[in-house]
């Protein structure tokens, strides 16, 4: 996509949009207004009516000791191959890979001058990684050289995040009987919710801002440039150790983060759409907190997923740059 | 002296139990003590600037997202400690 193309595309739809949006909204913008609020009303008394009968009707059944909340996240291999086995985050990361390749090669094969609403959001998402990740954290050489890098993992993370919350039958621990067939449960699970592929995608980061830094200043001007310029004698060999840890956690830092928001945003999405519940045996609970499931949900999929993936895209970039660059 | 043993072992499974127990609450509560204020400054902040320079929004909003998302993940370390002291030390 060059430049002009991207340009013109992104301008034309939004008029069409402004045009379109509006013509019914001001139409009959009085008469929704009283039944929303009687829609709201309506929900909320459903809601709290459901808690009510379903506390009368089936009451509290006790602790329920035999369910294990932390083994949603266990991985059982499915086909044994050693180091190359199969199990649940092994698919879960082919999905990712599979929708990554397959949804962008397939929008890249169909562009067309006018474009229709998915390649818009693509056109959207490529125009995000070229100005503000990549072009605005690297000059124009280093840029182009690490934007299809950046641009990967961008993608790459944020598909791995969105395929976690479409719930497969992935859950051999607990199965479920339809018509005699014992299919795995339904459950939400993503590649990133595991601690080992951040980490990887971490080192990948690390080994390469590390050789690009090494390929600009030379070894030793490399580690030299890790000491900001002014220190000099013993301050210069602490700051030295202290860049170098500093350099170290930030393996930590950017595997943990994504690691740790996807796992909490499965985590609490999972006990309040029941199990909870489950947990403590009191099925009204379930109806209570499904409200709070669905709003997390809906937060976790519109802003977490990408979100996590701009950081650790940004950081990545960030990160390059400031190898590269001449003053600490 | 047997139900004495039986007393002394059932108190340490309790007490390490309740130390679990406050594992998780105070990994979980106390870091998101600490990211609620953090978020709180983060976001203050950005309407605090686009309204002295609203035309500088579109890169104070970036900004405001990339602190939001590095001080949100210090609620997720303490989450991730206390759920590791819970359900797997």
């Amino acid at each position: 996509m060059s430049d002009a193309q991207a340009g013109g595309i992104g301008g034309v739809p939004p008029p069409d949009a402004a045009v379109k949006r509006p013509g019914p909204g001001a139409g009959d913008l009085k008469p929704p207004k009283k039944s929303i609020k009687k829609t709201l009303l309506l929900l909320v008394g459903v809601w709290i009516g459901g808690v009510i009968l379903l506390y009368a009707l089936f009451g509290s059944g006790g602790r329920n000791n035999s369910y294990q909340p932390q083994n949603e996240f266990k991985l059982d291999n499915w086909i044994n191959a050693g180091v190359f086995s199969i199990n649940k985050a092994v698919l879960y990361l082919f999905l990712a890979a599979i929708a990554t390749c397959v949804s962008m090669i397939y929008v890249a094969n169909r562009m067309q001058a006018r474009p229709n609403k998915v390649q818009t959001a693509v056109e959207v998402l490529y125009q995000l990684m070229r100005d503000n990740i990549t072009g605005g954290n690297l000059d124009e050489k280093m840029a182009r050289r690490w934007f299809p890098f950046i641009g990967t993992l961008f993608l790459f993370i944020m598909f791995s995040n969105l395929v976690g919350y479409i719930p497969l039958p992935t859950n051999t621990e607990e199965k479920i009987n339809i018509f005699g067939a014992h299919i795995p449960s339904f459950s939400l699970y993503a590649a990133t919710a595991n601690l080992s592929i951040p980490l990887v995608l971490a080192l990948l980061v690390f080994g390469s801002y590390t050789f690009e830094g090494i390929r600009a200043k030379g070894p030793i001007g490399y580690l030299k440039g890790l000491i900001p310029s002014g220190v000099t004698g013993g301050m210069a060999v602490f700051i030295f150790f202290l860049e170098v840890l500093s350099n170290i956690m930030r393996l930590m830092s950017l595997s943990i983060r994504l690691f740790a928001n996807i796992l909490a945003g499965h985590l609490i999405i999972l006990f309040m759409a029941g199990a909870l519940a489950v947990i403590l045996g009191v099925s009204a609970l379930a109806w209570f907190t499904i409200p709070a499931g669905i709003a997390l949900f809906a937060f976790e999929v519109g802003l977490v997923a990408a979100l996590q993936a701009f950081i650790f895209a940004t950081l990545t970039a960030i990160y390059l740059g400031g190898a590269v660059a001449e003053d600490h | 002296m047997h139900i004495a043993l039986i007393t002394i072992l059932a108190v340490a499974e309790e007490t390490a139990k309740a130390g679990k127990s406050i594992g998780l609450g105070v990994g979980g509560g106390l870091g998101a003590v600490g990211a609620g204020v953090g978020i709180g400054i983060i976001f203050g902040k950005a309407i605090e600037a686009i309204t002295r320079q609203p035309e500088m929004r579109d890169e104070i909003t970036q900004l405001q997202w990339l602190g939001f998302a590095l001080t949100e993940a210090c609620f997720f370390y303490g989450l991730v400690a206390g759920l590791l002291a819970a359900f797997i030390v």
